[in-house]
């Protein structure tokens, strides 16, 4: 009788996972407006697969590597793809303080404007490290949703500071994975 | 026993190994399976070098198939911060499979069909990617979805590959079994060049029929250096690689290595010294020989390294890094993935072979599969240098594939990608190997740095950061500034090499774990 009732346990344990997948804290109605601008906070490539995904999503969005508080007008929400490439940065001319800069300026300007912040951080393991992961403490905790590729947040880093600062969080397995709450996060 | 950067690659020469192919038959079979298993370092829209020892004649030979220049390239195409925009202009003239077909034909056994099932097989099938597959797919987004477009083979459902995921590319098969059934020409000449042409025009560039057409690898003599009891065979112009492998060793033979302990600050001290004073030379002098004249004898001269040994400070840096200068000679002819193989006869083949960057332009002609190169890079965006671009120019490269041999008979089979950093990281193995007694897998997975000069000036060294804390102070207290990199980074290559003991007896592979490398053998 006892194996019985662990066993039933378990299934419904098993069922609760499948049926509620990853979602640590699910806003109830869509936190977003649009049309929304989406920037990196450390020059990553995903910043393009958001892109992407922002048109597929049927989103109205605008793409701006070097988004400054001047491309914030007729905008309600930033999209902020998180994760450092020396490479980008470099590209772009800038080192991690100058682009910690940047964003502070934007984000600044955004909260006068009521402009919420939506987070990304798509680019797994290989976009943590120290870089990532001061961008990360910097600017996560100002956002009102995360969206994140689970195998960058193995160690619960991200989840930890969205747990801490109350973010409602979705954690995804691939990059297409993110089309479903992206949609689901816009009016 | 063939090496290659992938798994999948090296299984195919074994397999051409074992079916009786000779070493030139194994080398190009692993070379068309890379485009398949490797597409992102090398293929037919690149170029590269390939270095021979035919064992019955005793004799090294140089296929050199590097990328030409368009007829039709503008003086300039570098912006002011040396890019080249549009990515068309980017791409040259391939050279691979005009340089694998030639290599077969003349000293291969096997027909083409032959050397392209097992590359068909691995592209219609495909496989998982690996993490290094996943992370350069990450990298080089932003190229891809510009220029190959969402729906390409190369991004999985318009996103890069996670590892695990599954990587096909049926249109690659469908191209090697086009070229194939109709011969090479239809790439040159054929249905084929005509995509080339569009996809390239398309994005700017400036390629035409006849540029392909008129494309022909080059077979040349290798360059020979000497290393203590060692015979060094590498490439001549229009690679830098084998010219500065010499030069380096020349220079390091004048230096108690040993006594200074592998990596320890002197030893690194001196190897930047030198590697400065290299770049100085490099950047005076080398280019394509058909276009310029270039003292090679006297680079790679035990006379001129003693120069340069004579000038280098023991504990601090120079103000400045002069390049060598010689007298003027009458007529003077001086003139990025790696497999290595050697078969039971003995014959050799250490082949260097790219598309430049990661993903090349990120330009697939319509329906081939195949990624074309952004060789024009490797061009000076000074007008005045040798190596300044021009029609049918070859841009200098740094590949360096090599085979030593040890008194008369072959030692070591090595070579590597990683752009210029490709002559330090070889050299630094051979020394590894010869000087510090190490076997050949612990020599390429040793901790390894680099530097440069640019205008006489010098750089920083960049450094993996297994080196311990305390070199690092030494060396900075010395006036170098210092670059920490990661601990296995591929920005110092992905080296494949074979080290041959006891006559035959005894054949050990080493694959870098900078990259996916991998040997196999029977």
């Amino acid at each position: 009788m006892k194996k019985i009732t662990l066993a039933a346990l378990f299934l419904l344990i098993i069922l609760i996972l499948v049926i509620f997948p990853q979602e640590r804290k699910e806003s109830a109605s869509p936190l977003f407006e649009q049309p929304l601008l989406i920037t990196s906070a450390g020059q990553n490539a995903e910043i393009l697969m958001v892109s992407v995904l922002a048109k597929r999503a049927g989103l109205d969005s605008i793409l701006s590597k070097i988004a400054s508080p001047k491309d914030l007008e007729n905008i309600k929400t930033i999209v902020l793809v998180l994760g450092a490439s020396s490479k980008g940065l470099g590209a772009a001319g800038l080192d991690l303080a100058k682009e910690k800069e940047r964003i502070n300026l934007l984000v600044e300007e955004a909260q006068k404007k009521n402009v919420p912040l939506l987070c990304l951080h798509l680019g797994g393991e290989a976009r943590r490290g120290p870089l990532s992961d001061e961008l990360i403490s910097a600017f996560l905790p100002l956002a009102k949703m995360a969206i994140v590729a689970k195998s960058g947040n193995k160690d619960g880093f991200i989840s930890g500071i969205c747990e801490k600062h109350d973010i409602a969080i979705v954690e995804v397995e691939k990059t297409a994975d993110v089309l479903t709450p992206l949609k689901e996060a816009f009016k | 026993m063939v090496v290659a950067a992938h798994p999948l690659a090296a299984e195919a020469g074994l397999e051409m190994l074992k079916k009786g192919g000779n070493a030139i038959d194994a080398a190009v079979t692993t070379a068309f399976a890379l485009n398949a298993s490797e597409p992102f370092a090398s293929g037919i829209g690149g170029g590269g070098f390939m270095v021979i020892y035919l064992a019955s004649e005793n004799r090294v030979t140089v296929v050199d198939f590097r990328e030409k220049a368009p007829s039709g390239v503008p003086q300039e195409i570098f912006n002011e911060e040396g890019r080249i925009k549009p990515d068309g202009l980017a791409v040259a003239v391939p050279g691979a499979l005009a340089g694998w077909v030639y290599s077969l034909k003349k000293y291969g056994t096997k027909s083409l069909v032959d050397v392209t099932q097992e590359a068909i097989k691995i592209a219609e099938n495909g496989f998982a990617v690996s993490q290094t597959f996943s992370r350069i797919n990450k990298d080089e987004y932003e190229k891809l979805i510009m220029n190959a477009g969402e729906g390409t083979c190369y991004l999985n459902e318009g996103f890069p590959y996670e590892p695990g995921d599954l990587f096909r590319n049926p249109e690659l098969a469908s191209t090697l079994k086009l070229i194939v059934s109709k011969g090479i020409d239809e790439f040159y000449k054929g249905e084929i060049a005509q995509k080339v042409v569009k996809a390239v025009n398309e994005k700017g560039g400036v390629m035409n029929l006849e540029d392909l057409a008129l494309y022909e690898p080059v077979e040349h003599p290798p360059l020979k250096g000497i290393y203590k009891d060692y015979t060094l065979f590498s490439l001549p112009p229009p690679s830098s690689g084998g010219v500065h492998i010499i030069q380096l060793l020349n220079i390091i033979e004048n230096w108690p290595v040993k006594k200074w302990g592998r990596n320890s600050p002197p030893y690194i001290h001196h190897f930047c010294e030198a590697l400065r004073f290299v770049f100085a030379d490099r950047s005076r002098y080398l280019g394509d020989p058909d276009f310029i004249s270039i003292p090679v004898e006297e680079l790679i001269s035990k006379k001129y390294a003693k120069q340069i040994v004579s000038q280098i400070k023991p504990d601090s840096l120079l103000d400045s890094y002069p390049f060598g200068r010689f007298d003027e000679r009458e007529n003077d002819n001086g003139n990025t993935s790696h497999i290595c193989v050697i078969d039971k006869e003995g014959n050799i083949v250490s082949l260097t072979h790219s598309i430049n960057h990661f993903f090349g332009s990120g330009i697939v002609p319509e329906k081939t599969g195949f990624l074309l190169n952004n060789i024009m890079y490797d061009f000076s965006d000074d007008l005045s240098s040798p190596n300044a671009l021009g029609p049918y120019k070859r841009p200098l490269s740094s590949m360096s594939p090599l085979i030593m041999f040890k008194k008369e008979r072959p030692y070591l089979i090595l070579g590597s990608p990683g752009g210029t950093r490709i002559f330090s990281s070889l050299t630094q193995i051979i020394i590894n190997v010869i000087d510090f007694d190490m076997s050949l897998d612990e020599a390429i997975e040793a901790p390894r740095f680099f530097t440069y000069s640019s205008q006489g000036k010098a750089r920083s060294i960049s450094l993996e950061s297994r080196f311990p804390e305390n070199t690092i102070e030494t060396l900075k207290n010395m006036g170098h500034s210092i670059r920490i990199r990661e601990a296995y980074d591929k920005y110092f290559g992905g080296a494949q090499g074979i080290l041959i003991l006891k006559d035959k007896e005894v054949i050990l592979g080493g694959a870098d774990s900078r990259r996916d490398g991998h040997g196999a053998g029977y």
